[in-house]
This record gives structure tokens, sequence and C-alpha cells, in this order.
């Protein structure tokens, strides 16, 4: 079957009139003839009992977005289930450095308040209130996280109240966030509330000087195997300085003095928009949609980054990095494209991951044929120009939206962050550079599908239609599409592998991709004496 | 020795946590039933957690439906959704069986759910397919009692009065699908007709093979769970499970058939009581191919109890493994330094006295215990060992002590699925791994302990350098 010739009504077929109404609206197939891109439903209640990979705001805000703070210590108020299963599994990775010693980083211990029945009748405020006190005396924490599970709301326990006043006896931060399960529809409300403390209650409260003449932060970056260790690398090279990630690798205080840089490059999209577009209201920093997944990707994002600076021997600098890299890998690309050339591929990660990803297939010789996100929304998909078209429904108007200002005294505005005249910003603006993103479906291959909140059913029948040669996933489906007898690579945690970012990380990644493929097992699921029957089949 | 000192937790804070949640062990339960699906009542985190959590132990498709509740369910209750989520089950995944497990966020809410699908079964023709659900909120136990719960859940549910028959049931706890295997195999050697309840054996392990189904083959026959009320006797490995959620004794209770409660057949004496019940049971004799297997077992005992006796090992998990481990360990001369679990109302410590009495050493039991907790106890007791799940990483990772993975769950090693323990030949195979820690400890290590030692008596430590 060729790719246009998909017809998304066979694929949803066993499912009930009802569901395939409401799941046809979440699948688009990319056609060149038409322009522009079809509306995309996402961002809405999944249908219940239809196994979708999506996890809940909880794991959006603590699993995702607070969790990699080394410095913080982050306690989960509720029966332990949650705070066992957002323990460590997302592989960010931390280490000691000149501002955070070994005993500041909490990144791999897991706290919760183990709640009983009793809590739940009696109330959990006092219980929590009493762990803060025990974490305080045995660590010192900078400051502290308390995240919310799905009982917390229901049974009332006033987080907030508890904060204060945890706050009020330690002299420390302790910033609550009302991220239970519940909320939303997917992982993607809990980044909002985690995106709304973070810019409330920690960026702009650092008063330490940041040394730099270009002080980038990189938002939507949380270093799985490595990958921001990477990108610093070669930024550093350049000649920029990290103020800070967020939030892979990411310190309490650091994230404090992130109003001080002068460019903002986001990496992922859906999770940390909201903090890139509200430092922009509020302190001028204006923001760069980045990808440093993909050679090509990488080169384009480091050329940009060098323009919206102007500055001549940083745009030398630039090219010389990128050659000197590009030379380094090469060869070893070239090994791998031979083994991987042709190939085709799904992908289902993350919040930008899923076009990232169809940079540095591209450049390996794979397609991407079938693409999509557990938790976006339309812009992800369709790019932020369909922003002001998208409803609000129920579920995103529970999530609080910031109203701010521009800080006085220190907002400046976004031309003078970059050194360059408000002209010239302009410009860069309307090129479409600087604050922008045009969403994964300009890169989607002609006859591509874009899948949002697939399920289990849908990804099986979808690799019965297509048969890739790979699937980049999580790990919840990984074995299903083993199972298939196809290889999977597992995306939110790399399977132990990585970086995969930049030019090094892009060989690491072909490399683990050609392993996948040209391990001989593979071709030996059928016993010689089964081949005969299978090739009648 | 006067026996063993017992510590329950005191501290209000869980650091690095050695128990999980309820809903857990009921899904991993539920797979023991043939043809079922697992729908977690709750939001969809919790299905996606669990399926996360015992994806990563089990390396294998886990397919938990989720009634999806949101904000607006969790005021106005989540009976619509719960309605929805078996529809579409029902539909695309063609069950038999359908066990509703809830989370904490649907019992909080109140959610009648056995009203619900009582209403759900009188509206909607679904036929033959069985709804049962239990009550699995993560503050009411672990993913143990989750376990035991659902297990009874299941054969409270089809139990009804039936012809007394010769078989007999066999009810295991969370033990691996190659643990289960190895039971049945004995079960077969000994020519017993039994049903045999979890039984993910295959469904958690599935080989390799034939078209991709979205339910796995394998699994406990509902037809067999509703005979068990007609068995001669029940064999449980629940000497830990709490009485109020043992389905040995609601069979024994409801039905008279006589509960045999043993501890897991690991170690010599834990499989001689296993097998010496078959062999009372069946009235056969104990099969020479199987005495073959306890002299093997035998003859690795005499020959590694040595090296064995200087293991000090910190034992930890769920009760009934930690258990039968601390047995298997004494039989050794291997004292247990620390033997801790994550749960309460297990009643491990009493077990475990008689057993320590005579003990060289005196273990530190910890119940309710996180890995805090362990690992002082680990350090203060020079614990040389971990024995357990991939929880106690820690324990290598900041003190050096060696690991030996066994339990649940198993995150960082592959094969957590396949880890034999049970039976003479399993004890064999988790003995010599046992050995096998402690001599890869001690040849990486000792040559330059000897050093240090031997200098220092000389008073030239400084020479260490």
């Amino acid at each position: 079957m060729t790719m246009t010739d998909v017809n998304v009504d066979e694929l949803l077929a066993p499912m009930p009139d009802k569901v395939k109404k409401n799941r046809r609206k979440h699948i688009v197939k990319k056609d060149l003839s038409a322009g522009s891109c079809q509306q995309i439903e996402a961002n809405t209640r999944t249908v219940p009992g239809i196994i979708t990979q999506r996890g809940c705001c909880y794991a959006g805000c603590k699993g995702v977005v607070v969790g990699p703070i080394k410095d913080m210590l982050t306690i989960t108020h509720g029966p332990i289930g949650c705070a066992y299963y957002s323990w460590g599994t997302r592989r960010n990775k931390a280490r000691v450095d000149d501002r955070t010693p070994p005993e500041e980083i909490y990144t791999t211990m897991c706290f919760s308040t183990d709640m009983q029945e009793s809590d739940i009748v009696f109330g959990g405020e006092k219980k929590l209130a009493k762990m803060i006190d025990e974490v305080v005396e045995i660590f010192h924490p900078r400051a502290i996280n308390l995240c919310a599970t799905c009982p917390i709301g229901l049974i009332g326990d006033d987080l907030g109240a508890v904060a204060k006043a945890a706050e009020k006896r330690h002299g420390i931060p302790v910033i609550h966030y009302n991220c239970e399960g519940y909320k939303g529809v997917s992982q993607s409300a809990g980044h909002h509330i985690a995106n709304n403390q973070i810019m409330e209650r920690i960026i702009g409260t650092g008063t330490e000087k940041v040394d730099g003449k270009y002080v980038l932060n990189i938002l939507g970056e949380y270093n799985i195997g490595g990958d921001a260790w990477e990108n610093e690398r070669l930024l550093e090279e350049i000649g920029y300085t990290i103020g800070s990630t967020l939030t892979g690798d990411s310190a309490y205080v650091n994230i404090r003095n992130m109003h001080k840089a002068h460019l903002n490059l986001v990496q992922c999209h859906r999770s940390i928009n909201y903090i890139a577009e509200m430092m922009e209201t509020k302190y001028g920093t204006p923001w760069l949609k980045v990808n440093f997944i993909g050679i090509d990707a990488t080169i384009d994002t480091l050329r940009e980054i060098a323009r919206c600076f102007g500055d001549e021997e940083l745009i030398a600098r630039t090219e010389l990095v990128i050659e000197r890299e590009l030379a380094a890998v090469t060869p070893e690309i070239e090994r791998y494209q031979k083994i991987l050339k042709g190939r085709t591929a799904f992908v289902f990660v993350g919040g930008s991951r899923s076009h990232h990803y169809q940079f540095l297939l591209r450049n390996l010789g794979m397609e991407v044929m079938v693409a999509g996100y557990e938790f976006a929304h339309r812009d992800d998909y369709e790019g932020r120009e369909v922003i002001p078209t998208i409803k609000s429904d129920a579920d995103s108007k529970n999530i609080p939206e910031l109203h701010l200002e521009p800080e006085p005294g220190i907002y400046r505005p976004p031309h003078l962050h970059l050194k360059m005249s408000k002209e010239k910003y302009d410009e860069l603006v309307a090129s479409g550079v600087l604050n922008d993103y045009k969403g994964m479906y300009p890169d989607m291959v002609n006859g591509g599908i874009m899948i949002d909140d697939a399920n289990h059913f849908e990804t099986e029948e979808l690799v019965e239609i297509f048969k890739p040669d790979l699937i980049f996933t999580g790990i919840k489906d990984k074995y299903v599409t083993h199972k298939m007898g196809l290889p999977s690579k597992q995306m939110h945690s790399y399977d132990y592998s990585g970086p995969y970012t930049c030019f090094k990380g892009a060989v690491t990644f072909a490399k683990d991709v050609a392993h996948s493929l040209s391990t001989p097992a593979w071709k030996m699921i059928t016993a010689p004496w089964e081949q005969s029957k299978t090739e009648q089949r | 020795m006067t026996g063993c000192k017992v510590t329950s937790r005191v501290r209000q804070v869980n650091e690095n946590q050695c128990h999980m949640c309820m809903p857990l062990g009921g899904v991993i339960a539920l797979r023991g039933v043939e043809h079922s699906v697992a729908l977690v009542h709750g939001s969809q985190g919790c299905s996606t957690y669990m399926r996360l959590a015992n994806v990563e132990h089990f390396n294998e498709p886990i397919d938990i439906a989720s009634s999806s509740l949101n904000e607006k369910q969790a005021i106005f209750g989540g009976e619509a959704n719960l309605r929805i989520a078996l529809d579409n089950v029902i539909r695309v995944y063609r069950p038999k069986v359908i066990g509703i497990l809830t989370s904490c966020l649907a019992e909080t809410m109140g959610d009648d759910v056995e009203r619900f699908v009582e209403t759900y079964r009188t509206d909607r023709e679904i036929g033959e397919i069985e709804i049962i659900s239990v009550s699995t909120p993560s503050y009411g136990g672990t993913h143990t009692e989750g376990f035991w719960a659902t297990t009874r859940a299941v054969i409270a549910h089809y139990a009804r009065p039936a012809e007394r028959h010769g078989g007999i049931n066999v009810i295991v706890p969370n033990i691996s699908p190659a643990d289960i295997r190895e039971i049945k195999r004995l079960l077969d050697l000994m020519g017993l007709e039994y049903t045999l309840l979890p039984d993910y054996s295959l469904t958690l392990d599935r080989p390799f093979g034939g078209r991709y189904q979205k339910i796995a083959p394998g699994g406990t026959p509902t037809a067999a769970i509703a005979r068990m009320s007609g068995a001669r006797a029940t064999i449980q490995f629940g000497l830990t499970c709490p009485d109020t959620l043992s389905p040995g004794l609601f069979l024994e209770e409801r039905f008279g058939v006589p509960l045999i409660n043993l501890p897991l057949p690991i170690g010599l004496d834990g499989t001689d009581l296993f097998v010496g019940t078959l062999k009372d049971l069946s009235g056969q004799p104990v099969p020479d191919s199987l005495m073959l297997e306890r002299g093997w077992l035998c003859d690795a005992m005499a020959d590694t109890h040595k090296i064995n006796a200087a293991a000090r090992p910190v034992i930890y998990g769920e009760p009934e493994l930690v258990y039968a481990l601390a047995k298997l360990c004494l039989e050794n001369g291997s004292v247990p330094a620390v033997i801790a679990g994550g749960t309460r109302n297990s009643g491990l410590a009493a077990l475990l006295q008689p057993l320590l009495k005579d003990a060289l050493e005196e273990p530190i039991v910890l119940e309710e215990a996180d890995f805090v907790t362990i690992e002082d106890a680990a350090v203060r007791t020079s614990a040389n060992l971990a024995v357990g799940h991939s929880g106690g990483k820690y324990l290598t990772e900041r003190q050096g002590i060696p690991g030996l993975r066994v339990g649940y769950p198993i995150h960082d090693r592959v094969g957590g699925q396949r880890i034999l323990s049970v039976g003479y030949a399993g004890t064999l195979a988790l003995l010599d791994r046992f050995t096998n820690t402690l001599l890869e400890a001690k040849y990486s290590s000792y040559r330059r302990q000897r050093k240090e030692e031997l200098l220092n008596e000389k008073g030239v430590s400084d020479a260490k350098a």
C-alpha cells in the first residue's frame, strides 16, 4: 500500500461510531496539493478505555518539568504510587558543578508522604508539614517543591497554606503545585502549572550578576542521556554563556537568574513555551525555537542564534565550529547511511521531538511516515499561527493563566537584549525567526500521517498498513512492536544511550539505529524448518 | 541469641520507598486470568504509570485500560466514563473478563463501582463477559495487598458450590513467570490435577512467534477457577497474606476446601514442605528425577556453605519472598543482617522469630521500611550482600554493597520475568548467583584488603598509597 492510499475509516473500523467520529479528527494526512494544514484535533479529552499512551497532570508537572531541578527537594504529597512511578524514570542527568555540590542534588531520591487511609479521612496537611520539617532538618535544601496527587484536591488539603507556613518556619522557598492527576486532559496541564509556578516563584528572584557577552537559556531541554551537555559544549565553544536550562541538569540557584539572559532558546515547544512567552512579556527576553536534533537542523539552529546577535565574529566562529564538527562526524554518518538509507519509521515522542527527529532521520536517509504526540496542542502540529483560533474548553480553563505585565525597572525591549536596532529586530521577527514556531506539518513527508494521542490499537493497525522498519516510541508500546517482529527504540529514555543532540549525538543515534536494524536475530525468528510455510502465507 | 529486633517506621518522610501501590499488584494478578483485560478506574496517569512499571520489569506489552477521569468527573462522579471505557474495551479487545481496579481518585470520590457494574450489566447485552471489580486504593495497602485482594476477588466472583473433584488449588503470590512454570512442572511431576491461580506464566512472558494478539494467550481458564470451590485442598504460598485478603482462607471458610498454607518453595526446607505435601496429596512416591535435583542442591550447599557463611545479606522486598529468602540464607549459614519489607500487616516479624532464635547473629527486622532506613541498618550491621529488587540499587551505588536481583520490580537489569528461584533446581540457580556475587566481590578486592591489613599490622599504613 502506498502512503496516499491509507483509508482512515478502515483503520478505525472496529471502534464504535462515536469513537470513530472523535478519533478521525485527530488524524491528518499531509497533502501537498491542499496548501495549508487541515485542522487537527488535539489537547482534548481522551476517549475512556481505548488505551491511550497519555499520562496525567502530575506526570507532566513533577515527572517532566519540576523533578529534574537538581537542587530542589521535591515531595510528592499523596499515597505511595505516584511518587514511585515518577522516580528517576526519564534519565534526566544531573551533575555537580561549581554552584551545586553533591550533597545538594536530590534528583535520584524519591520523597513521598505515603498517605494512609486515616490521612485521606482526616486530611494530610499535618503530616506534610511535619515531613517538610524532617527533610529540612536532614537535608537543609535550598528550596522545596510540593506536588499534589489526585486525592489532595478532593480531600481539600491546602498545599498553598502548608507551603507558606513552612516558608515562614524555615526561611526557604517552599513552592507548591496543584497538579492533581485528574486536571486537564494529559501531561500538558501539568507542564502549564509547573511553568506558572517557576515563573512566579523562581525566575527573577535572583540578584547575582551573570557574566557573559551572550547569555542564553535553553528552555525545554531535559538532558535525557546528556543531551543538554552536548548542546552546551558547542554553544560555549562558539562563545555563548548558558544561563540555565529548563529543566535538565538545572539548579534553583541558576533558574533564579534566568531573567538576566539575552535570548531564550526553546527546544521542547509544548512543555515550556509558556515561560518563553511570559518572559518575553515580563522581561522583554526574545525567544528562538531551536532544534539540536539532526545535523542540518543543528547547523541551521547555530546559524540562527548567531544571526540573532548579528555579531560578525560570532558568525565566523559559528562557521568554524560547524566545519570542524561536520568533518569529524561525516565519515561515520556516511557509514551508517549505507545501512539505513531508504528505511522508514514512526515517531511518537515528546512535545517537539516527533518533529525534531524527522530531521535527524532524514540525515540518515530514512523517512518518517507516521508521527504524533501524546499531549501536544494544535500549534505543535499546525504552527503558532493557529493559536488565536483555538477554542478554550472547560479543561484548559481550569488551568490558571498568568497575566503578566512588563516588570518595572527590569524590563528591556527585546531588541536591546539582542543589542540591535529596533528595525533590525522587527525584521527578524517578520522573517519568522524569532518568537515563532511553524509546527510539525511543514516538515512531514507528503502522504505521511500526523496522529494525535494515538492509542495502542491504532498504532498496531498503522504498523500493519505501513510496515515500517523501526518505531521510535516510549517503553509502553516498545514491546508490542517487538512482538510484531519490528525493532523499536525507546525515545523517552533512549534505551540507556545518548546523548543524541548536535553532531556527535547524531552519530550515537545512527549507531543505535543501525544496531537495531542490522541485528541478525530479527531475521532468525522463523525456524529453518518453518521457513517455507511462512513464504507461502 | 534471643531473636530479632523489630523496628517499625517512626519518621513521617518516606525517602526512597520499598513498596508500590495497590492496583499495580492487581494488574499482575489479573494477567493470570485467561482472556482478561485490566481497567483502572481513575485518572489516566495511573494506568499509564502502571504499564510503565510492569513493562520495564516484564519487557512485555502491558495493555491497561483507563476510565480517564478528568476534573469534571472528579466532582460529579465517574460512572459515565467507566461505562464508555467498558464499551470501548469490549469492542476493541473482545475480552472474556474485565477486571476493574479502583485508584485513589475513584475511592476518594466515593464511586460505587459495584453498583455501576450492576447497572451496566442490566443495560447492556454483554453476554458471557464477566466484570470483576476490586477496591485497590493506594492508601489502602501496597502492591502486595493489591495482588492478594485481586486474586481473592477473582475467586469470589466465580465461586459457587461446586461438585467435589480430585484436583487441588494452587495459589501463588507475586512471583516470576519462570517460578510459576517451575511450580507447574513440579505439580505435573507428582501427577496431580490442579488449578493454579493466577497463572501469568505465559501472558507476562510471551514467547516470540505467530501473529501478535492484543490479549496474550495463557492464563488460568475461568471454567477452572469456577471449579476451585470443589477442590480437595488448596495449597497457598501465603504465610504473610493477611486473613482478610487470603484467597485460600476464603475457599476454606465458604466452601470447606482445606487450606494448606506453605512458604514459597525456595530452599531445601521450603521445597521439601511443598514436595512432601504433593506426595501426601497424590499418594505417589517422589520421582527419581526430582530426588536427583534435590541431591544436586544438597551437593551445592555442601560445597558452597563456607563461602556463603561469610555473607551478611540485607534481604528486602515483598514479605512472602523475603521470608522464603531468609529461610534459604539461614539454611546455608548466612545469617541475614537486615530483613526488611515495605508493607505492614504481613506478620513477617512474628514469622521470622522461630527461625532466628538460634541464629548466631541478631538481624534487624524492619517493617514498613523505606530504603533510607534499610540502608542505615545495612551499614550499621556491615551487610555485604543486597538481595532483592531494583529499588535497592542505592545500597550498591552509595554503599558498595554488591547486589543480587530477585523479586519485583527489576528495572535496572533484564530478565525479571525469567528469574528462577523456586524448587530444588530453581533454588540452586539462585544460590549459585548468590555465591558467585560474593566471590566476585571477594576477587575484586581481597588482595587490596589483605595488603592494607598486613601493612597496618606492621605500622606502615602510610605506605598504602
